[in-house]
């Protein structure tokens, strides 16, 4: 098809995520980087830059931001983790806000709860100092595109 | 919970001052802009805020894409876009100068925004209680009713004034 579908295809089958990441401009824009941990699992990864301060006065993300990494999350650990390469589009996405983020890095875990025929479903949760202070939550429904 | 959008407006403002009042309003809505970094930072701009319906724009640029070969913008950024002008929505639907939080937002993502055309977001704050207000916005490219996205947001409303 496109080279863009070439792009994520070959970036997905290397497991070469700062590829996956290059191809979508936004997520580069957002400072968003993709880490592995040893046991696998993965974390997504919004380095702190002062442009994301949404309040200046706390100091805080802006809440925009933080919902993005939710978002962006869920639609790269639907994209990896779904066993036909398929391009997930977000339908709708909900964010609860826990906490206010400070004025540092926020990492991301997602899951793919289910992936039919035509519709995927994800969730994710971030936090900045520790996963047991989390600081919003997420949830996404994707309609699956054929590559 | 996020943006309690706090000491961003304070000296010629006090609790007592009247929000149906043009240039109240407009001075409200330039500072609470300024205030906010990162709508600076993308160049989200307001547009109107002299009636409920708080309007926005937000021009085009090429990191907002998620895919440049086909150009169309990625769904995250209207997060942004909709939290801030649901937020100023909001802040202008409550007495006095109350500092508020997002609860919790709804994005429905109904069409794709294409690449070289700027998006539109229109704010408007429904119903206020107590301790919440509820808020809507639809975001939009050519026309309002072909929308590209509609979020919903619940704010909370913290008791404290954005000056203390």
């Amino acid at each position: 098809m496109n080279e863009r579908v070439n792009k994520l295809s070959r970036a997905l089958a290397r497991a070469d995520y700062a590829a996956l990441v290059a191809a979508v401009p936004y997520a580069g824009y957002l400072g968003l980087s993709i880490e592995t941990d040893p046991d696998g699992a993965r974390r997504y990864v919004m380095a702190y830059d002062e442009q994301l301060i949404g309040n200046a006065g706390l100091p805080a993300l802006h809440g925009g931001t933080v919902a993005s990494l939710l978002s962006l999350a869920m639609q790269f650990e639907a994209l990896i983790d779904m066993p036909a390469p398929r391009l997930p589009d977000p339908v709708d996405v909900t964010v609860d806000y826990w906490r206010s983020a400070g004025p540092s890095c926020c990492i991301a875990t997602a899951r793919l709860i289910r992936s039919g025929r035509h519709v995927a479903q994800a969730q994710a949760v971030c936090y900045q100092d520790s996963p047991e202070r989390p600081i919003a939550f997420g949830r996404s429904a994707f309609v699956l595109r054929d590559v | 919970m996020t943006d309690c959008r706090g000491p961003a407006i304070v000296s010629v403002m006090n609790e007592t001052i009247d929000k149906r009042d043009p240039a109240v309003r407009a001075e409200i809505a330039r500072r609470f802009a300024e205030a906010i970094p990162h709508n600076h930072a993308i160049g989200l701009v307001l547009e109107d805020a002299s009636t409920d319906t708080v309007r926005m724009r937000l021009g085009y640029r090429e990191v907002f894409l998620g895919d440049i070969e086909s150009g169309l913008w990625h769904t995250g950024i209207t997060f942004t876009a909709a939290d801030s002008a649901c937020g100023l929505a909001v802040f202008l639907k409550l007495p006095g100068l109350e500092a508020i939080a997002t609860l919790d937002l709804r994005m429905d993502h109904h069409r794709p925004a294409v690449a070289d055309k700027d998006l539109i977001i229109e704010a408007y704050c429904h119903h206020v209680t107590q301790r919440m207000a509820f808020v809507t916005a639809d975001l939009y490219q050519d026309a309002r009713e072909r929308c590209v996205a509609r979020a919903t947001a619940t704010f909370t409303r913290t008791g404290r004034s954005v000056l203390s």
